[in-house]
């Protein structure tokens, strides 16, 4: 029985920052419930969670690369423009696979679409390889050589998109459209995506948590000097997880665009490296390396798809308004809350001096232009006024001596 | 202010840091004008004592009465404002910025407008340079300057400061001999301005050229201050050594065995660094079974050898290294772990550590191979190999899943030597294991070393307490300034003796 109890503790303890994750996703689904006037996760459950599924699938696909390579001490910031070229690459070689079916809208043979997703992840091996040779090799910090793709792989996508619609489509384009139903029922199917995501996490899951690899990638992340004196082999590790990361963006790149039924890499993905590092650092991966679980990612993902889900179904507008606001928000108030568990400064003022003041006045403004947005001018100044109110109040009592308060000195 | 005064005193000044006495109650005159040399070995307390004058350690007990007022610098602010600057081994300066911007950093000088005058400070860094005998453009960046240039330039710093006391900290460590010649005339222009000078050294023949008195440290204490004309080399080195051993272990004997480790002629250069060579030079042999010591001050090059058998070092080193007789090269670590040869780091955080795995995960990372089933890590295997170590080396934890950074400084270096130990080596490297390690647990280390050779391993290993080295070795090696020094046999070597080859430069 006691063994029985200290094996649950033992377990919560372990799992402490997933059971809250956890937990605050089920919140948001009954607050997103309650708080919907038309009640749509209760008149339509399943549609519903099938939205929620396919959109967690999408981003958790590529998420789960990015943790890896933020586990192993890295930055991907490329996702977005992979997810993009990768796109583009695909519709590409369909188009030179089959010129004929492509222009014509007609059906396209199994062999053909498997022989184009092939090809297009060969390209993002290359792409990964190419991160860990700048990095590596060159010695490029991560930040600046994906930063380099991210922007470089975008434009050269388009040109790619031109030429070929140029070539083989029978006039320039800035996109290639997709209509054949086999394709697309790769990204309509919905079973897919979940599939290929839950197939991918539990791969990850087992490589970081089960394999020799996994291990020393964890140990690249924590210590990369002391990585290397233990005779593992740096620069290999990097190669592979920066493989993992450009080929996970590649295969939510095919998806996407059989989502949307068009490659175009003008617009395809934009900003979504950061939603993957968002939903990883969600999910407890930490930026500095070594620390972060497949586990948590999953959960960080599936946080992020609901909270926008929920705002959109709470204040009916589309959900890509709010999405970079949300994650932005998530993303710090996730940070800090681990930073304060970590590290445990209870009673610090979070608006100190004139820095602090400046900071509150700008939230308090941020909540009222919203406010304003959302419910009229009248409330947006209310909210103002009681935002700037609540920090004026916390300024005022972390200024009073900690004595007059009757805690011990 | 008049020579002959007491400028600073230093009155019963202790500072303890958790599991060592850096001070011990330390008091000292210096008188205003004098040049005070300070010496004792790696860890006397030396820096410790510049830190508290130059206001970075401000937690002490004991005061400061400088010209007769007690003060307690809460800033190095503090401390350049009171006249005193210090001269840091690893130098102060944004390798960035130009050496004006350097020399007037925090106290910029701003035209009427509040903008910089760059022209002003320009002329005023160029003249301070001058009075120097550095020649370099004020308003090239540091980081392209020489580091004897550079270390003039924080002179400089100091001088436009109006420092009446300065603190050199070993600032001769970097420099070429031309170098260290201007910088001594530097340094005898300033004492003819009536500048106090405190120089922190472990070079005999610097201090005696230089010093108008010598303070002795060990162990924190202040062993002795003495005039120059009334000492000797040979009497400030046995003051510096002459604590009574420690080490209680008295090494097994053992038959030493074939030659396991041999190296001929091993160099290592050292790009862009006026002494050319990290390592110059190096031949010797290590035994099955033997414990060699490698003794030397800080920068003889100790680390540096250690990491060339290792595979380890920042250019590979030339020259031929031997192992069963048979030529080796190791490119990386991990040719040198399957070849037989292991490494405990010097800097245990920084270089051996995984803050962030568990006990067992540290102990058995490099030789996880040994833990797999099927493609699979076995936890179940990976456990026992991890409790196995932590018995065999006695290391206490609650057990393998426990964090790394809930054990001790030993129990933390005992996981790590397990992990060593996994990979089964012939020839363990140990580089000052015993820093930071409590009394305790560096007993249980030496025993757990001279176990380790009686079972056949062969250790080479460095310490920065002699003490350790006379107790633990068969034979020691002595380094300095990259080259190999002296040889002494268990039975030859005394802390005296390694001590006159580690500074005075006796050659074989």
């Amino acid at each position: 029985m006691s063994q029985c109890a200290s094996g649950a503790s033992r377990f919560f303890s372990a799992n402490r920052a997933e059971l809250g994750l956890a937990l605050s996703i089920l919140v948001v689904l009954g607050l997103t419930s309650v708080l919907d006037e038309r009640h749509i996760y209760w008149q339509n459950p399943w549609p519903s969670f099938v939205d929620i599924v396919r959109q967690s699938s999408m981003l958790g696909i590529f998420a789960l690369g990015s943790a890896v390579v933020i586990i192993a001490g890295g930055i991907d910031l490329s996702c977005g423009s992979v997810i993009a070229f990768s796109g583009t690459i695909c519709a590409t070689l369909l188009v030179l696979l089959a010129p004929e079916e492509m222009r014509t809208a007609a059906v396209l043979r199994p062999p053909v679409i498997a022989a184009a997703i092939a090809g297009t992840v060969l390209v993002g091996l290359a792409i990964g390889s190419l991160h860990a040779w700048l990095i590596t090799v060159v010695r490029l910090p991560p930040f600046v050589a994906t930063l380099a793709t991210l922007v470089g792989l975008r434009s050269l996508g388009r040109s790619i998109v031109e030429n070929t619609s140029a070539l083989h489509l029978g006039g320039k384009s800035t996109q290639i459209q997709i209509y054949d139903a086999g394709f697309r029922y790769l990204a309509t199917s919905v079973w897919i995506p979940a599939t290929l995501f839950l197939v991918l996490a539990a791969t990850a899951w087992l490589l970081l948590s089960r394999t020799v690899t996994g291990r020393h990638l964890y140990a690249l992340g924590g210590n990369e000097e002391a990585a290397r004196l233990s005779g593992i082999r740096t620069d290999s590790l990097k190669w592979l997880a920066y493989c993992v990361g450009a080929s996970c963006s590649t295969l939510a790149g095919i998806l996407y665009i059989a989502d949307q039924s068009v490659a175009d890499p003008q617009n395809l993905g934009r900003g979504y490296e950061l939603n993957a590092i968002a939903a990883a650092v969600v999910g407890g991966c930490s930026l500095q390396g070594g620390v972060g679980t497949v586990q948590g990612t999953v959960l960080g993902v599936v946080f992020l798809r609901t909270v926008i889900d929920g705002v959109a179904k709470i204040i009916k507008t589309g959900a890509d308004v709010y999405e970079g606001l949300i994650v932005g928000i998530l993303v710090v108030v996730a940070v800090a809350f681990n930073q304060l568990r970590q590290r445990g400064e209870p009673g610090r003022s979070l608006f100190p001096g004139v820095l602090g003041t400046v900071a509150g006045a700008t939230l308090a403004a941020v909540a009222g232009v919203l406010a304003a947005i959302l419910a009229g001018g009248v409330a947006g100044a209310a909210a103002s006024v009681a935002a700037l109110a609540a920090v004026v109040a916390a300024k005022i009592i972390a200024r009073t001596p900690a004595r007059t308060r009757g805690e011990p000195r | 202010m008049n020579a002959g005064e007491t400028i600073i005193s230093i009155e019963q000044v202790s500072k303890r840091y958790p599991g060592a006495q850096a001070l011990a109650e330390v008091s000292l005159q210096i008188t205003t004008g004098e040049l005070h040399a300070i010496v004792g070995e790696n860890g006397a307390g030396k820096s410790t004592l510049m830190k508290v004058l130059a206001g970075i350690v401000t937690q002490y007990d004991g005061r400061l009465v400088l010209r007769g007022q007690p003060v307690h610098f809460a800033h190095t602010r503090d401390a350049q404002w009171h006249g005193i600057s210090i001269i840091h081994q690893e130098l102060n300066l944004v390798d960035e910025l130009s050496a004006a911007a350097n020399i007037f950093l925090g106290r910029e000088v701003r035209t009427r407008l509040g903008l910089l005058d760059e022209a002003a400070m320009q002329r005023a860094a160029t003249g301070l340079l001058a009075r120097l005998e550095c020649h370099v453009d004020a308003r090239q960046k540091v980081g392209r300057l020489r580091v004897g240039d550079q270390q003039l330039v924080e002179i400089a710093k100091a001088l436009s400061l109006e420092a009446e006391i300065l603190v050199m900290d070993e600032p001769t460590s970097a420099l070429t001999e031309t170098e260290v010649a201007r910088l001594f005339r530097v340094m005898d222009q300033l004492r003819g301005r009536g500048v106090t000078i405190l120089y922190i050294s472990h070079k005999m023949d610097e201090v005696f050229r230089l010093a108008d008195r010598i303070t002795v440290l060990r162990d924190g204490r202040l062993v002795a201050t003495l005039r120059r004309d009334q000492t000797n080399p040979r009497e400030v080195t046995s003051l510096m050594v002459g604590r009574a051993a420690e080490a209680s272990l008295v090494r097994s004997t053992v038959e030493l065995g074939p030659v396991v480790l041999e190296t001929r002629g091993l160099s290592l250069p050292w790009v862009g660094h006026p002494r050319e060579w990290r390592l110059r030079d190096i031949s010797f042999q290590l035994h099955r079974g033997e414990i060699l010591g490698l003794a030397g001050l800080m920068g003889a090059g100790r680390t540096e050898l250690l990491e060339s058998l290792f595979g380890a070092s920042p250019q590979p080193p030339r020259g031929r290294v031997y192992l069963n007789e048979r030529e080796v090269q190791f490119g990386h670590p991990r040719e040198a772990i399957a070849a037989g040869v292991a490494m405990v780091s010097e800097d245990r955080k920084r270089l051996g550590l995984f803050d962030h795995l568990t006990v067992g995960q540290n102990i058995t990372l490099a030789k996880l191979g040994a833990a797999v089933r099927g493609g699979l890590l076995s936890r179940r295997r990976e456990q026992r190999l991890a409790d196995e170590a932590i018995r065999r080396l006695g290391i206490r934890t609650t057990g393998p899943s426990a964090p790394i950074t809930t054990l001790s400084g030993g129990n933390q270096q005992k996981a790590i030597i397990a992990r060593w130990l996994l990979t089964g080596p012939q020839v363990l490297l140990l580089d000052d294991p015993t820093r930071g390690v409590d009394v305790g647990a560096k007993a249980e280390l030496y025993r757990l070393i001279d176990d380790l050779c009686t079972g056949g391993l062969s250790i080479v290993i460095t310490s920065s307490e002699l003490p350790e080295l006379l107790a633990l070795c068969d034979r020691i090696l002595v380094l300095a300034e990259g080259r190999l020094r002296a040889e002494f046999s268990r039975a030859e070597a005394t802390e005296q003796r390694i001590m006159e080859a580690a500074t005075l430069g006796i050659d074989l």
